[in-house]
Parts: C-alpha cells; sequence; structure tokens
C-alpha cells in the first residue's frame, strides 16, 4: 500500500468523488471507505498490481476505484440501478474495472463473466452477508484471500454487534475458510468488522 | 459443454458466440449456469476461440459486453411504469410548497414596499395577488414573483400529466379515488410493488405517520386517514362516518393496487362493486 506521510492514498485518474489529492495521488479517506478503514488499522490484504479482485457490492464506484488504481483487474458486481448509472461512469475512465449488474447472491448469473481471483472482497448491506461470501468463494483461487465487511446493523438489529461477529465467525469456518484476522472498524466506522479469511490451497 | 460470454467450449473446441454485441447480450442472459462442478473461465480460451488477442483485448472486449448488459438492465430497471411517476408525483408536492413559501414571502415582501397596503377584509386569492406584484412589482421582487407564477403555470402542468400517467400506471386504483390521489399513496409506499403489499389498515393511514406513532406511543386515539382524506368521498363524508369511509375504502384499494400490479388494466366488475359498497357507507345506507 502507499503512504505519503502517513496518508494512504492510490495513484490514479481524481475527480471520482470529489476526493482530495495529495502530491498528485488520490488521498483515500478511511471514513468514507471501509477498506481505507482497514489498512489504517494497521492490517488488509495488500494490494498489487497482478492481482485480480472480485468486488461484491460496487455501490457508487468510491472504493472500486481505489481497488482498481492497485489491482490489475477489478470485477465490480452492484445490483441496484442507481448506484449502477454512477458505477459504469467511473468504470468508462478505468480500463481494467469490469462492471457487472447483477445479485451477489446469485453466483451463476455472472460466472460466465468472471475467471478466478487472487481477493474476493464482499461489501454488501444483506443479513445473509457470510452466505454470500461463501457462495462466492468458488471464484476464488486456491490459497486466495477474501475481505469480508460485516455490517452487523444489517445482519441482525435486535443481536448485539458481538453476537452477530461471533455467529458469522463460526459460519465462516464451518465453511473452511481460515479466519486470518479479524477489526472492529471503530473510530472510522461504528458497528462495522473487517473479517480477512484464506482459501486453503488444497482445493 | 461449458458457456462463458464469449462462447461455448466443448469437446469439439471452442463455438464462439456470433453476432453483435446486442445479440452477446442476449446469449449471455440466456445462459442457464449450475454452480455444482463449474468450471471457472479461463481467459486464454478466449484467445482461443479467436475473440481476441491478448490479455488487454480480452478486457476491452468482456467490458464492451458488460457495458452493455448493464445498461440494458439499467433501463429494463426503470421502464417499470412507476418510477417515473414516482418522480413526478414527488416533484410536484415539492414544488407546491416551494409555491406556497414564495408567494408568501413575496406578498410580505411587497407589503413592506407599501405601507398602505393590507390583504384584510381582501378576498384576493394567493395566485392572484403574486400576480399583481408581478404586474406591478419593479426590480428583483416583480422578477421573483414572475417566476413564481411560470413556477405555478409548470406546476398545473405536471398535475395534469400525473393524473394522466396515474390513470395509465394505476388504473383501478385511480379509479376509485382519482389519479393526482393515487400517484401520493403510490409516493408514499414507494413504489407500486411496496403498494401492492400493504394490507388495507396500512393505505388507511399511509402518509399520517407522526399521527400514527403517537397513537401507538401514547394514548392519542388512531388516526382516521392519511393520503387518502385528500379524496372527496372521504373529506366530504360527515365526520361521524368518516373513519368508516376511510375503512372500507382502504380496504378496496388495497385490492385495487394488487389488481394494477399484478394485471395492470381496469377491472370494471371490481370497481361497480367497489364504487357501491363505498358510496352506501358514505351515505350511511348500510348497517
Amino acid at each position: 500500500m502507499i503512504y505519503i506521510g502517513d496518508v494512504l492514498v492510490s495513484r490514479g485518474e481524481g475527480g471520482v468523488y470529489s476526493e482530495r489529492m495529495l502530491a498528485g495521488a488520490r488521498i483515500w479517506d478511511p471514513f468514507r471507505s471501509k477498506l481505507a478503514a482497514l489498512y489504517y488499522s494497521g492490517t488488509g490484504v495488500e494490494l498489487t498490481p497482478e492481482m485480480r479482485v472480485l468486488y461484491l457490492g460496487a455501490a457508487n464506484g468510491t472504493t472500486v476505484s481505489h481497488v482498481a488504481d492497485y489491482t490489475d483487474v477489478v470485477y465490480a458486481v452492484e445490483f441496484a440501478p442507481r448506484p449502477m448509472q454512477d458505477l459504469l461512469e467511473v468504470a468508462r475512465r478505468r480500463q481494467n474495472l469490469v462492471p457487472i449488474m447483477a445479485d451477489a447472491s446469485r453466483p451463476e448469473l455472472y460466472a460466465p463473466l468472471v475467471e478466478a481471483v487472487d481477493l474476493l472482497y464482499q461489501d454488501v448491506a444483506q443479513p445473509d452477508q457470510a452466505a454470500i461470501l461463501i457462495r462466492n468463494c468458488v471464484f476464488l483461487r486456491p490459497g486466495g484471500m477474501a475481505i469480508l465487511m460485516l455490517k452487523t446493523r444489517s445482519v441482525d438489529i435486535r443481536k448485539s454487534p458481538e453476537e452477530v461477529f461471533r455467529d458469522t465467525m463460526a459460519e465462516l469456518a464451518a465453511a473452511g475458510l481460515t479466519v486470518v484476522e479479524s477489526v472492529w472498524l471503530s473510530p472510522y466506522h461504528k458497528d462495522h468488522a473487517a473479517i480477512v479469511c484464506s482459501k486453503s490451497p488444497g482445493n | 459443454m461449458r458457456s462463458y460470454w464469449f462462447g461455448d467450449i466443448g469437446d469439439g473446441g471452442c463455438h464462439p458466440a456470433e453476432g453483435d454485441t446486442g445479440a452477446r447480450v442476449q446469449r449471455l442472459q440466456s445462459l442457464r449456469t449450475t454452480m455444482d462442478n463449474y468450471v471457472l473461465l479461463n481467459w486464454e480460451d478466449a484467445v482461443a476461440c479467436g475473440i481476441c488477442n491478448d490479455r488487454a483485448g480480452y478486457l476491452a472486449a468482456l467490458r464492451e459486453l458488460c457495458f452493455a448488459a448493464a445498461e440494458q438492465q439499467i433501463r429494463e430497471q426503470y421502464a417499470g411504469k412507476d418510477t417515473e411517476l414516482l418522480q413526478m408525483v414527488r416533484t410536484l408536492d415539492e414544488m407546491d410548497e416551494a409555491i406556497n413559501l414564495l408567494s408568501e414571502r413575496v406578498t410580505e415582501w411587497h407589503q413592506v414596499r407599501h405601507p398602505t397596503f393590507s390583504r384584510k377584509y381582501r378576498r384576493t386569492p394567493a395566485h392572484i395577488q403574486v400576480k399583481n406584484i408581478a404586474l406591478k412589482g419593479r426590480g428583483a421582487l416583480g422578477m421573483v414573483a414572475t417566476q413564481v407564477e411560470q413556477l405555478a403555470a409548470a406546476r398545473t402542468d405536471l398535475a395534469k400529466e400525473v393524473s394522466a400517467r396515474a390513470g395509465r400506471v394505476l388504473p383501478n386504483t385511480s379509479a376509485l379515488i382519482g389519479g393526482l390521489v393515487a400517484a401520493r399513496l403510490m409516493s408514499a409506499a414507494g413504489g407500486l410493488l411496496p403498494l401492492s403489499r400493504l394490507p388495507g389498515s396500512a393505505i388507511q393511514v399511509l402518509g399520517a405517520r407522526t399521527a400514527l406513532f403517537a397513537h401507538l406511543r401514547t394514548k392519542s386515539p388512531s388516526p382516521k386517514h392519511g393520503v387518502i382524506f385528500q379524496h372527496r368521498r372521504v373529506h366530504n363524508a360527515p365526520k361521524e362516518r368518516r373513519g368508516k369511509v376511510a375503512r372500507a375504502l382502504a380496504g378496496k384499494l388495497a385490492i385495487a393496487a394488487r389488481l394494477d400490479y399484478f394485471r395492470g388494466v381496469a377491472v370494471p366488475e371490481f370497481l361497480d362493486d367497489a364504487q357501491a359498497r363505498i358510496d352506501r357507507i358514505g351515505t350511511g345506507d348500510s348497517p
């Protein structure tokens, strides 16, 4: 990851969401992007230029644009038409961004478009977040990494965030994923946790 | 045989997808993939297929297809006739607010310029007042008043369009309570599908949120009507029968909304029956 001083940045064309620039690079704001918050917490998966990424829940293309600055190709999946319009606009100016309009919980609908990826990133506001991640693990190459941005309040508002977190960890482990690390994203994002997993190289 | 966006791969090698981008989008959407024993796409197969020469060419071709598919899907999503009606009716309601605010303000401003002017004992409606100011007012005041007038004219046109479109999108609901109120009901519910899923009791108090939650939280009486009060059947009914009319009307509206969503055309048998029942209750002839 590229830091200028202690500010996380990415190198690419600016103006995606009127982000501020620093020495010609785009500042990646941890208060706006959960992935940036994960990097600020001192952990996360290092993004490399040869990486292929499947990004579920791309929304308006804010975080996606930064990921695309770092990596080889990003397959960005988004379902809702309104944010998709913005995502298409971002993708028009980034040749390594492949916008896919589909429901992330139905991988069979976009499987014919997506190749094996090194990183699976998921940030969807759905109650079955873990299940969606697991279903999409088929695209992850053996040994690849998965990042789940857990919105505990979207999963179950009646349970405490800690409870949702524990349940999710158990669900991921049961599906054969190894949880590498997990952090709460406070103070940047309330009641959000990032869970980094790896897929075993064996299968 | 394995099917990907660029073609089918079988024992006999690769059959590239044919036709232009539009045809490829159609083919893509007709693919039925199952995830059991799924073999992942390998971009080099596309080269073997003759779709592209290298990685850059592969991504360019894939992106072209994805953009076309996404644009088509967005268009289909918005083609649901209720999405534009929703924007129209919300625009209408916000214009009303803006016009009222500005009319008030312009009148106040006018009063300051003309110390002898008072609205007491004058039955001048607000829009006529604004018109007079637009004719007489000098400088910015006159210009603002003229703009308010024009905004009001645009509002009238929009209201007609909303009614007409509601008649097409919500034929049954509109027949019961008129296009404008039907459109407002749909807007309050968030769309035709959400409206069709609401029970009559919820439709009855749509748009009376404050009163409803005040009722749930404290001991205040429950609201009898929300948006549907705007229809003459409810507000013209005698006060003691209003709740009854609202309840019957809301029940029929719930059915009407479902007919609108699932059939999309007016159903005369239902409408005659519903009108008769609501009228009966309105005149107090029924038990």
